[in-house]
């Protein structure tokens, strides 16, 4: 895997004044490499939204915003998954091949980070599973500063449509698991922990999670 | 090592058979437990789709093209009527499903009295290893023609070997019977017949004792003969199916020589039984295998003439079956029981009892440790090397969305627009207002849509009303989008 340490040239630029907080400036993301295994299956897939020839767009992002959730703890609903571990949750290692995702157990399953302090969060990336393209149902992210998610929650993203994940439906569209991940608007949330819950997907039961990429900063 | 003789080895006494019959016990219920649980594989759903209309009208009809024999589905009619499914609507995964099973079932109890020349241990743990064999759990629990043909096979041999021994004429008749059922169950029946007499061949074997062996052969090939008319025929009732029957084997040629997208390479039926990794689940029957690797050796340094046969006629249905270049992974169910009967002829070569039952005991313990998996655990997960182009288990969730559409829309259309559909209409059945299109009609609204991502964009151009969207899964790798009337999901 390709990496860059884009992140460390966030934090010195920021240590040094050479961009001021308030400025905003396009997210980096360090992508893996497109990613399909085995023969190429004679099916093609649509997207919710409409397809998107290119990069996607730049993503605005204060100065100074780095990925918190890296190397952080996780936590799960599934404290023993069968395959892979959760710390591969945020290690960043986003290849997608076999030992670089963690898979939880069928039915609604979460995993939680502990970004360690509360932080002001700008972009929520996630990448399930992408060396085969298929959705994920009922995609939740809430953050909060309560480990127990029980008060103060905040749902940033929800595309339960149906509340078949008994957490409130919501109206985010459904989208099709890419080697891009999903990039997730966090509009500014604050929270310590930050959680994701799926409910299996296109393809099977279980629910898997490659990388999950919190970016913000440490809230004033 | 010589076959020893079976009568003598098998005592009647009832205490003697309680571990045949916890054996059976065993088997059925690993056959029938929990059998509704994963989802219904395409070409199930087709087979039982097709069975509802012969339990609807009791009119049947063979298909060269896409189908296999008819036992499948009459043999499920008696079942479907003893459990009170009249019909299509009310037939169930558990009715069809259990054909399979019972004939699984009844393979192990067959395989015990072919294995019983080894001698009665032996052949309890020859039953032993069918029971939980991985694939022979898995396809006893699926809805095709692979398991019943693996039974009759089974049965034609049992047959064949009684026959030949006693030279009693009724066994002869149950030669007739058994390869009549396995030519009315698949057109590729007279490889195990083929590979049978070539294994009788190159094994040496003696001439049968019956003193009239031509006169007895005659009437198994006139009661074949006779089985498979009935059958073909729909029971007299659609001569045509007879010619068809013969057509069959011109379409499966082009199968097998043309390019299907089930190619796949030589190797592939040694690998299901030794080991793969595959999405960090392992799927192994190693044990087994070498087990069943040292019974070919015992056939080797003994020349015992009855393992030589099983060695050669696996050999010939493996090399046959590896060869061809159309592979899927049912047909591996045809060599388990050659590798169990070659296993359990190493067991009884072992000098210690003591030994033997314990390699016996740990190499049955890791065979049910991997049917667990998958049969039971991961029964349609696309790692799993048996569940191939498996539905996916979102597709036992559409039925739900129809009933509330049309509950909401009683006078509504619901579409299902997409190149394949299949299980859907077997998980849709009997609902009214519900079709498929295998292209994008004119006319695009309805109670609810589906359309698979192929077509999706094309569907979301020509409808005319609001709709909400979402994802729902077919199997891996091909999904529909859910067009759900806004109207609709506001109400919600």
């Amino acid at each position: 895997m390709i990496r860059h340490p884009l992140s460390l040239l966030f934090v010195t630029f920021a240590l040094f004044g050479i961009a001021r907080a308030e400025d905003l400036v396009p997210l980096k993301l360090d992508l893996p490499r497109p990613l399909f295994v085995g023969t190429p299956k004679p099916v093609q897939l649509a997207n919710l939204e409409k397809a998107r020839t290119g990069r996607r767009p730049d993503f605005m992002v204060p100065a100074g915003t780095v990925n918190l959730a890296k190397d952080k703890t996780v936590t799960s609903s599934d404290s023993l998954p069968v395959i892979g571990e959760l710390s591969f949750v945020t290690d960043g290692d986003k290849t997608g091949t076999e030992g670089t995702y963690v898979e939880l157990g069928p039915g609604v399953q979460w995993v939680q980070i502990d970004l360690g302090i509360s932080a002001k969060l700008a972009a929520i990336v996630v990448w399930h599973f992408h060396s085969q393209a298929r959705v994920y149902h009922d995609v939740v992210v809430q953050v909060s500063d309560d480990p127990e998610f029980k008060k103060d929650v905040r749902t940033i993203f929800n595309n339960d449509d149906n509340n078949s994940a008994a957490l409130g439906a919501g109206s985010d569209p459904a989208f099709i698991e890419t080697y891009e991940g999903r990039l997730i608007d966090a509009k500014g949330a604050v929270g310590r922990y930050v959680r994701l819950y799926s409910n299996g997907n296109t393809s099977d039961e279980q629910n898997h999670y490659t990388e999950v990429e919190v970016y913000g900063q440490p809230a004033k | 090592m010589e076959a020893v003789d079976a009568n003598r080895s098998m005592p009647l006494r009832l205490d003697s058979w309680l571990p045949l019959i916890v054996i059976l016990a065993a088997t059925l219920f690993a056959r029938t437990y929990d059998l509704s649980h994963r989802p219904m594989h395409a070409d199930e759903a087709n087979q039982a789709v097709k069975t509802g209309g012969l339990l609807e009208t009791g009119r049947y009809a063979f298909d060269p093209l896409d189908h296999h024999g008819p036992t499948l589905y009459y043999a499920t009619i008696p079942i479907a009527r003893l459990r009170g499914e009249t019909n299509l609507s009310s037939l169930s995964e558990l009715t069809v499903r259990l054909v399979p099973a019972l004939a699984g079932t009844a393979a192990v109890w067959l395989l015990f009295w072919l294995a019983a020349p080894l001698g009665r241990w032996p052949a309890l743990a020859a039953a032993s290893f069918l029971a939980v064999s991985p694939p022979a759990v898995y396809y006893s629990r699926y809805f095709i023609q692979e398991t019943l043909l693996a039974t009759f096979t089974l049965g034609a041999l049992l047959a064949a070997m009684r026959w030949w021994r006693s030279g009693v004429w009724g066994w002869a008749l149950g030669v007739g019977v058994f390869a009549g059922l396995m030519q009315s169950t698949k057109a590729s029946a007279p490889l195990f017949g083929g590979a049978a007499i070539m294994a009788w061949f190159v094994a040496g074997g003696v001439r049968p004792s019956s003193p009239h062996p031509w006169r007895h052969l005659a009437i198994a090939g006139a009661v074949a003969l006779g089985v498979v008319i009935l059958f073909y025929s729909s029971l007299g009732t659609n001569l045509a199916g007879l010619r068809d029957a013969l057509l069959t084997y011109g379409h499966g040629l082009q199968r097998v020589s043309a390019s299907t997208g089930h190619e796949k390479p030589g190797w592939y039926y040694l690998q299901l039984f030794t080991w793969q990794r595959n999405g960090g689940l392992v799927w192994e029957q190693l044990g087994f295998a070498a087990l069943s690797l040292a019974g070919v050796g015992v056939a080797l340094f003994t020349r015992g003439k009855f393992i030589c046969w099983w060695a050669v006629y696996t050999a010939v249905v493996a090399g046959v079956l590896s060869l061809t270049p159309y592979k899927t992974p049912w047909h591996a169910i045809h060599l388990v029981p050659g590798l169990t009967i070659l296993a359990a002829s190493a067991l009884a070569a072992v000098p210690r009892r003591w030994l033997s039952v314990g390699l016996a005991i740990v190499v049955g313990a890791l065979l049910a440790r991997q049917t667990q998996l998958v049969a039971f655990t991961r029964g349609s997960d696309a790692r799993n090397p048996y569940a191939y182009v498996h539905s996916a288990p979102d597709v036992m969730k559409y039925r739900e969305l129809v009933e509330t559409a049309l509950a909401r829309t009683p006078d509504g259309v619901v579409r299902v627009i997409g190149e394949e559909y299949w299980p859907l209409p077997w998980y849709l059945r009997g609902m009214p207002r519900v079709g498929y299109w295998s292209s994008v009609p004119a006319e695009c609204d309805g109670a609810l849509v589906f359309a698979s991502a192929t077509f999706a964009d094309e569907v979301r151009t020509r409808l005319r009303g609001s709709y909400r969207e979402n994802y729902l899964g077919l199997r891996p790798g091909f999904t529909y989008v859910v067009f759900t009337p806004q109207v609709l999901s506001e109400q919600k």
